[in-house]
């Protein structure tokens, strides 16, 4: 019995993917045409969500409660920046993908410097940033003149391989290289260490300043690429089209059952909580609640999430004590 | 253990415990016959074990008033624990307890009941809040005498100085300074007098009282003790330095890997009798394993070279070199600690270093385990350094190579897999000292490295550092148990931020070390300059009211109509919302948290206000209440369940912007009449608004400067002295954020009243703003320090520069960008500034 509790408090994305598996069943059941083929569409919605949650998870892991506000931001104005400078051709797409690359290192490094240079806590340096793209995404707003679409990303985005949606190939492909990079080499060792215990992690000799920065910029690179690849499948870019991402991202993470103080997460766990959310999004749609209701419902399942997660964090790590002197003994 | 314990607490006990706070009383106590007799605490039989280690095996400990009880016993063997069993803060497993001759049992002790029965411990630096006053520190002990009046600081004011006069004479500390700009002796002084100084104390616990003071302190400090002791005040005297405890105590009680090996009147213990109970190695035991290790050849390489104003006292370089071990001595704060450090991270400056270093710190919890590992992973790491970011790592080769470390250190490898938490403190140290030696550094720095280590691991440890060095690298050693440093080739003794002394082989004396220690105290004993402020402190202070003051000037140049009462109306009255939603996140970064759901939050009161409370009044009025309270719930949840507030209100914020949606699903709506009048009158001339931001401010100022202000700034400093204090964490918190609640609940009306309509989106823009306001107010994000006047001038300048950009023509479209830059740019300058005031 403890062997089992303690398996599961290691895999801990078995929840989420419970979660999954019977909310589909319930979904099946009751409406009696949620089939494959609907839970297609809820793939797709979940791949983009998985992309942008990856990232968020890296953050995340960094510790002492970092997170990304700027992700909406990036998501809108890399969708935009692709659409005005792709301007419909193929040919111009490396020059889109540069601009939406560039746009993800640029933030990415911007918020790396306010955090681990600075010292700023990293919400309020990610809102800040998000507020000045929000700004540029406003300006690209005028420019955006049509709403033409790069075919190869349209076919990208919105595609079939054998009637299974591209985008899933694409953001299983990611979950997988996120679960080796985390699980089986160094950066991923470095990275958990730093979000347990960020003072251990530099006396133990790990430039615990490299590792916040690449996990700033792999979250910011891969919320640009998903804008880009999200306006391609919805077939434009508009203000608030990035303003969803921002809790559920945060949502798949903490559903997906990485710990949300940081030094343990689980891309798979997050890939689960993905679709477990974007499920529960699906299920309150069909069950033809508000939009009111459904903001209502998401924000109590992170806080239901989180409140339960929270005494397992808890118990795992105790309170470390403020100063240096830790009272001999205390320490079992 | 668990299963003796129901028999050892009948049901009398149980009902003694219930009632014990009250047979405490001071009243009481006089009258009552029994507890003139009965010791202020016995304990016996008290047992506490973490997880396999037994800190606390079955230890009696007894203090008559007037007492003063030594209580010696090396790292780890069971002293605090121990304390805080005495002091409620841990629970013990089984044992009785006995508060002046009230039996208490042991479940229903907690700290409350410690400091109602006159318990007091001292501790260094663990339970100030350094963004308080030293009178305000005062006050936290001993809240009673407060009220919510102007002027009630005075009377702390009065018993701080008295405390502080009586104890350390001509201690020259300001009882207004803040904790923060003290030294590390004189908060120490500080602590000490507040805890003798104390109402109704009966026991003062003195955990190293001696470790930072000088000698004259030391002194002063002693005979204070022993002063107080004859008007019947009961002490227990816990030092490594045995002389001390000798002179000063009237019985000493020796525990040795958490049992009592010895207990008697202080005139019959001796120094050298002290240290064979503790059970440490003796003197001539570790001169032996000294002179047992290989000479270091004459070809050993130079790895450490330590010159300039370090060295200065020496008038020479200090070169350290491979084979070595080398202790850094000192008091407490000398500038040990930072030579590791820097040794460690950036060599420099005077200090030179060849190949790489490793560091091994005594406090493992903060500095050394990482804790959601296993035993293997957190050994294994120490072969990370210098690899590529993505090369992979082999679970079967990490075994090997911790194996190897493991076997020196006599760490069982069949416990490679359990999680790390799970071993004993000495376990978890052999753990981190493997770490150390899987990696290839030649330098290993130690800190304080047997802290909390039992005695049979500390030997398998002083037995490692010379197979350490046999294969050739250095150790550097800092220790406060002076004692480790006959284990040392060289002593490198520190005395105000620089190295004194040279001690080398056979001049190793703890005598040797202590003297050089004090030798020259010009450093440590100057302490009559701190507390004071300088210009440059003042002018932060000024910085929002200067910005708020050039920005209104820029405007005013800009159109001269802004000067007109009507010009004023016309800019700042919008911003009442601004400013309280200001006050509102002002009080929750406070509490070293941030509310990102406070514009969302107003929002929704918009919308309660203009629909719900303008058609069934009474309706609106009990959802408002509930609003109200359902952030203390927010606050509750946060603290209960430890979770980032964040994300907490982040949620939150979808909630309240859900439910403003589900009531209003477009703008409309309407202000109810009295809400309109409330915000539409003028004093003298002034509009209603523009008084309101003023009343605004001072209730907020009343607010931070009462006691309960105070209580919670301690808490967003130092949230776990403030528990120990006997302050509960979960009504503060509850506290703090309903507080909020109601600026942001009264911002979200002067929104309705002024807009007479409601958006739930109108709040939603004010959230960074909010922030971005408390930033420039000069409140710091980690929480204590906050500054309400301060926070209403950041809100009225960034709702002007708003303005200032509309007039210079600037599209709106830019206001959220200069709002992040403005916030950006503030934060990026006070790192700076904190920067340079650090290196100072």
């Amino acid at each position: 019995m403890t062997a089992l509790m303690e398996r599961l408090e290691r895999h801990r994305w078995i929840w989420s993917a419970l979660g999954v598996l019977l909310l589909w069943a319930v979904l099946s059941i009751t409406t009696g045409r949620f089939s494959l083929h609907s839970l297609s569409g809820v793939a797709i919605s979940a791949s983009f969500l998985t992309l942008v949650a990856l990232g968020q998870m890296l953050v995340v892991t960094t510790g002492r409660g970092n997170i990304d506000l700027s992700i909406a931001s990036v998501l809108t104005l890399s969708a935009y920046a692709s659409i005005v400078v792709a301007a419909g051709s193929d040919a111009r797409l490396p020059l889109a993908l540069a601009a939406v690359l560039g746009i993800g290192v640029v933030t990415g490094l911007a918020n790396a410097l306010l955090v681990v240079v600075l010292r700023i806590p990293a919400i309020i340096a990610t809102l800040a940033t998000g507020y000045i793209l929000a700004t540029a995404t406003l300006i690209a707003n005028r420019w955006a003149a049509g709403f033409s679409m790069s075919p190869f990303l349209k076919t990208l985005a919105a595609g079939r391989v054998e009637g299974v949606p591209l985008m899933l190939v694409i953001a299983l492909v990611a979950v997988a290289v996120a679960g080796v990079v985390l699980g089986r080499t160094v950066y991923g060792r470095r990275l958990s260490a730093v979000g347990q215990n960020e003072r251990a992690a530099a006396l133990a000799g790990i430039r615990t300043g490299r590792v916040i920065t690449c996990a700033f910029l792999a979250s910011a690179v891969l919320a640009a690429l998903t804008g880009m690849l999200l306006g391609a499948y919805v077939g434009g870019a508009f203000l608030e089209m990035g303003q969803p991402y921002l809790l559920q991202s945060l949502g798949a993470v903490v559903l997906g059952g990485s710990l949300i103080f940081g030094g343990a997460s689980t891309a798979l766990g997050t890939l689960c909580g993905s679709f477990l959310l974007i499920l529960i999004v699906t299920t309150m749609q069909i069950a033809g609640l508000p939009p009111g209701t459904q903001d209502i419902v998401q924000g109590l399942v992170v806080i239901a999430v989180l409140a339960l997660a929270g005494g397992r964090a808890v118990r795992r790590r105790r309170s470390v004590p403020r100063v240096a002197r830790t009272p001999e003994g205390a320490t079992p | 253990m668990t299963a003796a314990f129901p028999a050892a607490q009948d049901a009398p006990a149980a009902r003694a415990g219930a009632s014990a706070p009250l047979n405490l009383s001071p009243a009481g106590a006089g009258t009552d016959i029994g507890a003139l007799h009965a010791p202020v605490v016995r304990l016996s039989g008290i047992c506490k074990a973490f997880g396999p280690t037994r800190a606390n095996d079955g230890v009696d400990l007894v203090v008559a008033s007037g007492e003063v009880l030594g209580l010696v016993g090396g790292n780890g063997a069971g002293k605090s624990t121990l304390m805080r069993v005495l002091c409620g803060v841990t629970r013990a497993d089984a044992g009785s307890l006995q508060i002046r001759g009230v039996e208490i049992a042991p479940d229903l002790y907690d700290t409350t009941l410690a400091q109602t029965g006159g318990i007091r411990i001292v501790h260094q630096e663990l339970s100030l809040c350094d963004n308080l006053s030293v009178a305000e520190n005062f006050f936290l002990e001993a809240p009673e005498a407060a009220r919510a009046l102007p002027g009630w600081r005075r009377t702390y004011r009065a018993r701080a100085r008295a405390a502080l006069d009586e104890v350390f004479p001509d201690h020259g500390i300001s009882v207004d300074a803040r904790v923060a700009h003290l030294q590390i002796g004189q908060r120490q002084m500080v602590e000490i007098a507040r805890a003798v100084a104390t109402p109704q104390v009966r026991l003062v616990i003195l955990d190293e009282p001696t470790s930072s003071l000088g000698l004259e302190r030391s002194r002063q400090m002693r005979a204070f003790i022993k002063a107080r002791a004859l008007q019947g005040l009961a002490f227990i005297f816990i030092s490594h330095k045995l002389q001390e405890v000798v002179d000063i105590a009237h019985r000493v009680l020796v525990l040795r890997n958490g049992r009592s090996v010895w207990s008697g009147p202080a005139v019959e213990a001796s120094v050298a009798a002290l240290v064979q109970a503790m059970g440490g190695a003796s003197e001539s035991v570790m001169r032996g394993r000294r002179d047992a290790r290989p000479a270091i050849g004459e070809g050993a390489r130079d790895l450490v070279r330590l010159s300039g104003a370090l060295v200065a006292p020496l008038g020479r370089d200090v070169v350290l070199r491979a084979g070595e071990v080398v202790g850094l001595a000192g008091l407490e704060g000398s500038g040990q600690r930072d030579l590791l450090h820097r040794l460690h991270r950036r060599p420099g400056m005077g200090i030179s270093r060849n190949g790489d270093a490793s560091f091994v710190s005594g406090d493992r919890q903060k500095e050394g385990v990482f804790p959601l590992w296993s035993v293997l992973s957190n050994i294994a790491l120490g072969r990370l350094e210098g690899r590529a970011p993505l090369g992979l790592v082999h679970d079967g080769q990490e075994r090997a190579a911790a194996r190897a470390a493991a076997e020196k250190l006599k760490l069982d490898p069949a416990r490679f897999d359990s999680p790390i938490l799970d071993l004993s403190g000495g376990n978890q140290q052999k753990a981190l000292v493997a770490r150390a030696l899987v990696g290839e550094a030649d330098t290993i720095l130690f800190d304080d490295p047997t802290r909390g280590v039992d005695v049979a691991a500390k030997e398998d440890f002083y037995a490692l550092i010379g197979s350490v060095t046999r294969a050739g690298r250095l150790v550097i050693w800092h220790s406060t148990e002076d004692i480790e440093f006959l284990e040392c080739d060289r002593v490198l003794v520190f005395a105000g931020g620089r190295i004194v002394r040279e001690l080398v082989g056979a001049d190793i004396t703890e005598q040797a070390i202590v003297d050089a220690s004090f030798a020259s105290t010009d450093g440590s004993e100057r302490d009559a300059t701190a507390g004071a402020r300088g210009l440059l402190d003042r002018l932060v202070d000024l910085a929002p009211f200067a910005s708020l003051a050039a920005v209104f000037a820029l405007m005013a140049w800009v159109n001269p109509l802004t000067v007109s009462m009507f010009g004023l109306e016309l800019l700042l009255g919008p911003a009442i919302a601004l400013v309280l939603l200001a006050l509102a996140q002002m009080f929750v970064v406070g509490g070293s948290e941030i509310d990102l759901g406070v514009g969302a939050f107003a929002g929704l009161v918009n919308v309660l206000s203009a629909t719900l409370l303008f058609d069934t009044p009474w309706l609106g009025v009990v959802a408002l209440v509930a609003c109200v309270l359902a952030y203390g719930l927010i606050g509750a949840t946060i603290q209960l369940r430890r979770i980032p507030a964040i994300v907490v209100t982040l949620g939150a914020s979808f909630i309240w912007i859900g439910l403003g949606y589900t009531l209003q699903p477009t703008p409309g709506g309407a202000s109810p009449e009295w809400l309109s009048a409330a915000f539409a009158w003028t004093l003298a001339d002034v509009p209603a608004t523009l008084v309101l931001i003023g009343v605004a401010a001072l209730v907020a100022l009343a607010i931070d400067r009462s006691p309960f202000g105070v209580i919670l700034r301690g808490f967003g400093n130092n949230a776990q002295a403030m528990t120990l204090g006997g302050w509960s964490p979960l009504r503060y918190a509850i506290l703090r954020y309903m507080l909020a609640g109601l600026f942001a609940l009264a911002a979200g009306l002067s929104l309705t009243a002024i807009n007479t309509a409601s958006d739930v989106n109108a709040g939603g823009p004010f959230t960074l703003i909010s922030v971005a306001a408390v930033v420039m107010g000069g409140c710091a994000l980690i929480g204590g320090l906050i500054s309400p006047l301060g926070v209403v001038a950041g809100a009225l300048t960034l709702a002007l520069v708003g303005a200032l950009l509309g007039a210079l023509g600037v599209s709106t479209d830019y206001n959220a960008a200069v709002q992040g830059c403005l916030l950006l740019s503030m934060l990026a300058l006070r790192a700076l500034a904190d920067r340079r005031e650090a290196r100072r």
